[in-house]
């Protein structure tokens, strides 16, 4: 028996998982109908899919949200799994989903996948017949991941980096690495049954002045670690940025480079898919501006050429959203994208020049760390600064790098801290703003440019 | 002047927690961050190890009230920490509540300065005036 093999048994011994199948599982991916698969869709659907974010705990209430979904002309369904059961604590998933199912009172935050179990959720999957992506946030999603694939959920989101520094404090890192290495290599074994498992990164980070070379270097890191561990798959994203042509520059470079890099491990004959968030950080209370906003996204991510786009609400500074409200989004955006037309093909060649060079500098950084492995080279990188997200609260993370808005509200680097910026584009980038103020100034600039939206 | 800060509790807002260590950076403080979700004995821990003059305790989710009510309780174990001076900011309540029934309330958990709901910079003014005024006492 192989070692994963081992690493599985052990993992889906856990006694909150009543007695996984592992040849029946097999069976069912092998024969599973190519329409749960995003990555079918991906190949076949001449569209920017759209997909919503949702989870409730019960097994009814999730129901109910897919069925608005369906009605609003939905393209992927999420699966959004509460915060218990992303730091594994199943126990008191379990509670709460006891509770939540005896109240008819929401007592978790998502639906608790592994205590509903495959055979359960299974149904539900293959019923609405439609690909879903698990959304989580969890550094070990080992378990996770098993019992999602075997429920016919074909798209696992997350990554060591995108899944740990924008969330946990001091969840350890290279633990996360290892842990992710195992959800690779399960999503690259099933994915040679049938079509195959879509992996997709996290790009919004902390959604916080995310400089876009960043961004970049983290979606392509997370791709290759994916990549050489066999899966076929690949979706990068970012999410809106504040400046139109910083998004749609951002788009171009973060494609040309993910070809590119893939290309340099020999995996070229992956498929690469980009994802377009809309707008993820703070957004206006009043419901009205909420819509103008989701659906100035919506425009933006045609004109970045997304392959998916992954909506907000109108309720989205004031608490969970309504089932309502979410399918609303699913309907205004599919009706958008209908009417866009005509959309003109721009850029900004200096911006794409100065972006790529400093995702290559970064890059080179990264493999140039002695370590033997691509994995220890990234935790290498995110340990001594050259990777440094802006409002990461682990740490792990520098914390050095600082960024503003400038006129155009494009997202600039002002202290490069130890990301290894090359000195013209570092010139460039502060030749954009107007450093002559003193740090409270520039203090209350950030927050107004982190508040942009609102 | 050597500060430590953080926020306190199960609490992971982090944008205002680095703006306040730019901020205090600035303004000349030798800054100790603990970061987000850190918990009352870190927070006094570090004041020991650091040798800080102030202790800044920041919140938003409004844990703060639960954790208050042990300050002086905790704050009696430490022998050397009779002379730091105590600030906490924030969003300091569940819903909504006034600063006038916090600030007192406050005041008397053991902080010196209590800014509820108070601008960045308003608040680290607050705080300089109140070094300026105490320095010798």
């Amino acid at each position: 028996m192989s070692q994963l093999q081992e690493e599985r048994k052990i993992i889906l011994g856990n006694e909150n998982v009543d007695s996984f199948d592992f040849d029946e599982v097999q069976d069912f991916v092998k024969d599973a109908n190519e329409q749960l698969f995003i990555s079918h869709h991906f190949a076949t659907k001449n569209k920017m899919l759209v997909q919503p974010r949702g989870g409730f705990p019960t097994y009814e209430k999730q129901f109910a949200l897919y069925d608005f979904f369906v009605k609003a002309n939905v393209d992927v369904l999420p699966l959004t799994i509460d915060s218990n059961t992303r730091l594994n604590d199943y126990a008191t998933a379990k509670k709460m989903l006891r509770l939540s199912e005896a109240n008819e009172m929401d007592m978790l935050n998502g639906y608790p996948l592994v205590n509903h179990g495959y055979r359960t959720t299974r149904k539900m999957m293959t019923h609405f017949n439609l690909p879903v992506s698990l959304r989580h946030g969890t550094p070990d999603a080992r378990l996770l991941t098993e019992i999602a694939i075997a429920s016919g959920i074909f798209e696992i989101e997350g990554g060591p980096i995108t899944y740990l520094l924008p969330y946990s404090k001091n969840f350890p890192l290279d633990k996360a690495f290892l842990y992710w290495k195992y959800v690779e290599r399960v999503c690259a074994d099933y994915s040679t049954l049938n079509k195959p498992i879509n992996r997709e990164s996290f790009g919004p980070l902390t959604a916080t002045l995310v400089p876009p070379a960043i961004t970049i270097v983290i979606q392509l890191l997370e791709m290759l670690l994916s990549l050489e561990e066999g899966v076929k798959s690949f979706s990068v994203s970012f999410s809106q940025q504040g400046s139109m042509i910083q998004d749609i520059v951002t788009g171009k470079v973060t494609r040309a480079l993910a070809d590119h890099y893939a290309k340099q491990i020999g995996c070229e004959d992956a498929h690469i898919h980009l994802v377009y968030h809309q707008w993820m950080g703070a957004f206006p209370t009043n419901r009205d501006s909420a819509d103008q906003l989701i659906n100035m996204s919506t425009v933006i991510a045609s004109m970045v050429g997304a392959d998916k786009i992954i909506t907000k609400t109108r309720e989205e500074a004031v608490g969970i959203p309504t089932k309502e409200a979410n399918a609303q989004t699913v309907a205004n955006t599919q009706y958008t994208l209908n009417i866009l037309g005509g959309l003109p093909a721009i850029t900004d060649e200096q911006e794409e020049e100065i972006l790529t060079a400093e995702v290559h500098a970064i890059m080179e950084a990264v493999f140039n760390d002695p370590a033997d492995s691509l994995w220890r080279k990234v935790f290498n990188s995110i340990k001594n600064g050259i990777i440094d997200v802006p409002f990461s609260p682990h740490i792990i993370n520098h914390n050095n790098m600082i960024t503003i808005r400038d006129s155009n509200k494009n997202i600039r680097i002002i202290d490069r801290g130890n990301v290894p910026i090359p000195d013209h584009c570092f010139e460039y980038e502060k030749s954009c703003c107007d450093l002559n103020k003193d740090t409270t100034s520039i203090v209350n600039d950030i927050i107004h440019d982190i508040g942009i939206m609102q | 002047m050597k500060v430590v800060t953080g926020v306190i509790g199960n609490d992971i807002h982090v944008v205002a927690n680095r703006l306040m260590d730019l901020s205090l950076n600035a303004r000349g403080y030798e800054v100790f961050n603990l970061g987000v979700n850190t918990y009352l004995e870190e927070f006094f821990d570090a004041a020991v190890e650091t040798g800080a003059e102030i202790l800044l305790i920041s919140s938003l989710n409004g844990e703060a009230e639960g954790w208050g009510r042990e300050v002086k309780l905790l704050k009696a174990k430490y022998k050397s920490l009779d002379n730091l001076t105590m600030m906490i900011g924030g969003n300091l309540t569940v819903g909504s509540g006034n600063a006038e029934d916090i600030v007192p309330r406050f005041k008397n958990y053991g902080f010196d300065l209590v800014c509820h709901q108070v601008d960045l910079n308003t608040g680290l003014d607050m705080l300089e005036e109140y070094m300026r005024e105490n320095k010798h006492s």
